[in-house]
């Protein structure tokens, strides 16, 4: 049998919403069932992935600026590759901005808050952050180790 | 997320069932909060039905602990999951929120 390419995206999943708690919560239900269509993924990998997914979507709910009146809309979506988990996570209608990395040891241990955006770096192999047209979008991707 | 509190002489044990996100992360403050208020200065989380948190969860379980401490007590963690585990050695927090393998074995050795 062909093997599939590595390019060849198996499983895709894709959500808009207002970008609200709801929209968050949602994503996890988007996971459980991205993850029954692809299997294959290690435990690992889907746990830290989708963490990191779910940081950076409720980010966008808790910082994103509107550009606007229009509410914030937040876009979610997902391609699962054989070795490469990919998210592109859009903060539609934002003002543009450009979220900034503390260094963890700058952080106090005592902090409450200011470990998100660590913590997503932590979790995936790249991350970017882009102005496009109207909207800033983030894409995390994380290699995926032992397929 | 629902929290239930059962206090023993010991400590007070929070139960969190659910996800420790951006929606419950004020609500366990104020639990705790409560909780520490009416006398109870130990604490003990029990994450055992606690299958995700972010950071805000783990901001809130920091500001939890500081309420404990301010009031001479403290504040520990146990029966962690697997997606919190990560979390916490991933920010390095589990040097300060180190998790315990059950609710009793928290405070055994005070």
């Amino acid at each position: 049998m062909r093997p599939f390419p590595m390019t060849e995206v198996l499983a895709r999943s894709s959500r808009q919403g207002l970008a609200t708690a709801a929209t968050v919560d949602a994503l996890h239900e988007d996971f459980e069932a991205l993850w029954l269509e692809a299997g294959f993924v290690p435990e690992m990998d889907r746990m830290a992935f989708s963490t990191a997914v779910i940081e950076a979507a409720t980010n966008v709910v808790q910082h994103a600026v509107p550009a606007s009146e229009t509410p914030l809309q937040l876009g979610v979506d997902i391609t699962i590759r054989s070795r490469r988990l990919e998210a592109r996570i859009s903060e539609i209608g934002a003002a543009p901005s450009s979220p900034g990395i503390s260094n963890p040891s700058e952080i106090d241990d005592d902090a409450e808050s200011g470990r998100g955006l660590n913590l997503i770096h932590a979790l995936v192999s790249t991350v970017t952050f882009e102005r496009h047209g109207e909207d800033n979008v983030w894409v995390l991707c994380r290699h995926s180790s032992d397929v | 997320m629902q929290f239930t509190v059962e206090t023993t002489p010991a400590y007070a044990e929070v139960n969190g069932s659910g996800r420790l996100n951006m929606v419950a992360a004020p609500l366990l403050r104020e639990v705790v909060a409560a909780v520490v208020a009416k006398g109870s200065h130990h604490v003990v989380v029990n994450m055992e039905g606690t299958d995700f948190m972010d950071s805000s969860g783990l901001g809130a379980l920091i500001g939890c602990l500081k309420i404990a401490r301010q009031a001479g007590g403290d504040l520990r963690i146990a029966n962690v999951q697997p997606q919190v585990k990560m979390v916490l050695e991933l920010t390095s927090m589990h040097r300060v929120l180190t998790p315990y393998e059950s609710v009793d074995a928290a405070f055994s050795n005070d």
